[in-house]
């Protein structure tokens, strides 16, 4: 196995820098993605002249693949806007817009859920709209779709090796860098294949270990 | 901006380019079925080991679903091209080569499979035994049950979440384009290269995607929503 | 009455783990009789006809249908050999089972329902199946049904195309397992009025229910079953007029109120 200690072990300060890079891109992602999420969502469903715009938005960033997004951001939007004027920025932008779109509908769809009581109940003891939708109805609508939100997460990381096509130096992009060093690519590729699927098994077990947590604690059912 | 937005609305640019493009749409569609055809058939094959009896064979079945559901897509068609080959080759001791339109049916087929799998058994599992029960007590071997008692029915229920992985399997095959299968991004990108003009190209590539997954999946569930409300009334 | 009878169990026995179901249980069903069984839930009823035609598997005991045992044949050393699937089946097709939960296969029309297992299990040309099939929907009483789908019709109107759908194989013997204890109890009625109707026309039956009346009007003879064994067992007037058992009177005052 001395390939593999020659590939992989000893190289493991470059992949363990990609994977850093990694998990950067992908937690500003989703920070935007839930902001961003939010943001449609609550426009969609209580904003009304701005409605068919957050639709129009939303449908875009979800029927539209992410490569071709990220191209999009990448190359089309310096020009039209002057930003964002890095690769590591363009990156993080297109993953985070089409999980906004997806988050978008998940919240709508856990909104939705909270049944009409839970906020009558609310008003009768004399809150006002505002605190009925910060205290009952978004802490509601966030346990339901919690295992949503995780599941979210796991398609950005899977996502987020694209951006190594725009030489955002993650952990795909040290892994081709290793592979056309000495175009030996079996144990780099296997080993970085390995440890995204590990990653992503781990974040998607912890997503279902959260639901069923939930689904004990407050008998609700997976959204 | 004014200016660029102008230019991004001149047709002039695709009408030029229009056979080109529309043949690199053209195999987009031929991955997209191709890999179908791999996902679901292997995706069947998974699922039926996951509700088998014994235990090995369940162990197979969520080993697969697992590796392939929880894989990036672009490293799987980057593995499959480069260094599948190889392994086979070592095994073989042969040179293998895999075309890139090969690597990318095999990967992407592989890891939908994962999706398809897990859409099939729960699907599977949600048939009643009752059903299964009426079907030998008329005496009907257990093949005929699989083909004409649970798989029309694991069909119907699985549509609408069927749709969603199409969808992204359709999307997924714009990322062939990386291993040079010359789909709609390929040459988007080489005419890109020629007329340096990204901004209309990839704009027109965005919409032409949008418009076209946005239309067929619509229609596709609409059909299906239909076809469904018959059984589920 | 001939010798062979159409049904003949002989010390049935069926274990769940530690659970004995079933501890031994026999009888006959001459042809064209009627035999209704009694008792209540959890007594051991509907694992009986479920073992008749093994879709449970006994764990001791033998089933014969017209003199052909369903179990395979026991070797030296005293264990039992299943029989190959292939051979359950071709016996299975001469019983019909008509379900609690009625078991129509939602996605197609009552017809397909009905022609479905003589297409595929008798090899019957299509044509003849669906007049076969016709035939069998005009005994319950649902012509006009043929093209709908099972999701349209009522719960009585599902049970009687389940019970066309059994017919349909021509079957020597059918097997009711509580056919009307889903039903709202405005439905009843039409399916026991079609199964009268069944039995009126010599049809081998043997039926698990909570329908008392229709166990002493329509059987010929009443099986009660108590924790895996019959308790009590005779023509209907014996049984429900002069019950020896104690756990039998009890039983019946208690459904009979």
């Amino acid at each position: 196995m001395s390939n593999w200690e020659r590939l992989v072990w000893n190289q493991r300060g470059l992949l363990w820098q990609g994977l850093a890079v990694t998990i950067e891109v992908c937690a500003i992602a989703f920070a935007m993605a839930i902001v961003g999420g939010l943001l449609l969502c609550l426009v969609r469903m209580h904003v009304r002249p701005l409605r068919p715009v957050a639709i129009a938005l939303i449908e875009f960033f979800r029927a539209t693949p992410i490569f071709v997004q990220l191209m999009w951001v990448n190359y089309v939007w310096p020009e039209l806007f002057g930003w964002p004027n890095t690769f590591f920025t363009a990156g993080w932008v297109a993953l985070g817009l089409q999980s906004s779109g997806y988050l978008a509908e998940t919240f709508r769809a856990g909104i939705e859920a909270v049944p009409r009581g839970h906020r009558e109940a609310g008003y009768s003891v004399g809150m006002s709209p505002f605190q009925v939708y910060r205290r009952i109805v978004l802490p509601e609508m966030l346990l339901t779709v919690a295992p949503s939100i995780v599941n979210q997460f796991t398609v950005i990381v899977k996502s987020s090796t694209l951006v190594s096509v725009i030489t955002v130096p993650d952990l795909m992009l040290q892994a081709m860098k290793l592979v056309n060093i000495w175009y030996e690519p079996i144990e780099v590729l296997t080993a970085t294949a390995a440890i995204y699927i590990g990653f992503v098994f781990l974040v998607s077990t912890a997503g279902k270990a959260l639901a069923d947590y939930q689904r004990r604690r407050f008998g609700l059912n997976a959204a | 901006m004014s200016e660029a937005l102008v230019d991004a609305l001149n047709p002039a640019l695709f009408w030029e380019y229009r056979q080109v493009l529309l043949r690199g749409l053209a195999f987009n569609a031929y991955v997209f079925f191709s890999a179908a055809t791999v996902a679901l058939i292997v995706g069947l094959a998974a699922a039926l080991l996951r509700v088998n009896r014994a235990w090995p064979f369940r162990w197979i079945g969520t080993l697969h679903v697992e590796v392939f559901r929880n894989a990036p897509d672009y490293i799987m068609v980057i593995w499959v091209h480069f260094v599948l080959p190889l392994l086979l080759g070592k095994l073989i001791g042969q040179r293998v080569e895999f075309s890139p339109f090969a690597s990318a049916v095999i990967a992407l087929g592989f890891v939908y499979s994962g999706y398809f799998a897990e859409t099939f058994r729960a699907g599977i599992q949600s048939i009643p035994q009752g059903h299964l029960d009426a079907g030998r007590a008329c005496g009907m071997a257990e093949s005929t049950i699989l083909w004409r008692i649970i798989l029309p029915q694991v069909v119907r229920r699985m549509l609408p979440e069927a749709v969603n992985q199409f969808v992204s399997l359709f999307k997924a095959t714009t990322i062939v384009s990386l291993i040079a299968v010359p789909d709609l991004m390929y040459q988007v990108s080489m005419v890109t290269q020629q007329e340096m003009r990204p901004l209309p190209l990839y704009t027109g590539a965005a919409v032409t995607y949008f418009a076209v997954i946005y239309v067929v999946a619509g229609s596709v569930r609409g059909l299906s929503e239909r076809w469904r409300n018959k059984i589920y009334a | 009455m001939d010798a062979i009878p159409a049904i003949r169990v002989v010390d049935l026995r069926k274990n769940f783990g530690a659970l004995e179901v079933l501890r031994g249980v026999s009888f006959d069903v001459h042809r064209g009789s009627v035999v209704s069984m009694i008792g209540a839930s959890g007594s051991g009823k509907s694992t009986l006809l479920r073992c008749i035609n093994r879709l449970e598997t006994p764990s001791a005991g033998e089933v014969f249908i017209d003199g052909e045992p369903m179990g395979g044949p026991v070797t030296a050393n005293g264990e039992r050999k299943e029989r190959p699937l292939s051979d359950i089946n071709r016996m299975r097709r001469d019983l019909g089972m008509v379900f609690q939960q009625f078991n129509l296969w939602p996605h197609m029309t009552v017809i397909g329902n009905v022609i479905e297992a003589p297409l595929r299990v008798r090899r019957m040309k299509r044509k003849a199946a669906i007049a076969l099939a016709e035939e069998c929907l005009a005994r319950v009483h649902l012509s006009e049904k043929g093209t709908e789908y099972p999701a349209r019709l009522s719960g009585g109107q599902m049970q009687r195309v389940a019970i066309a759908r059994a017919l349909a194989m021509q079957p020597k013997a059918m097997l009711f397992d509580e056919p009307t204890s889903s039903l709202d109890p405005e439905l009843t009625d039409e399916v026991l009025t079609v199964m009268r109707e069944l039995a009126a026309d010599g049809t081998t039956m043997i039926v698990v229910t909570h329908e008392m009346a229709f166990a002493r009007d329509a059987s010929d003879r009443v099986l009660f079953l108590h924790n895996g064994q019959i308790e009590e067992e005779g023509p209907p007037d014996q049984v429900f007029g002069a019950p020896k058992s104690e756990r039998c009177r009890q039983f019946l005052s208690k459904k009979l109120q």
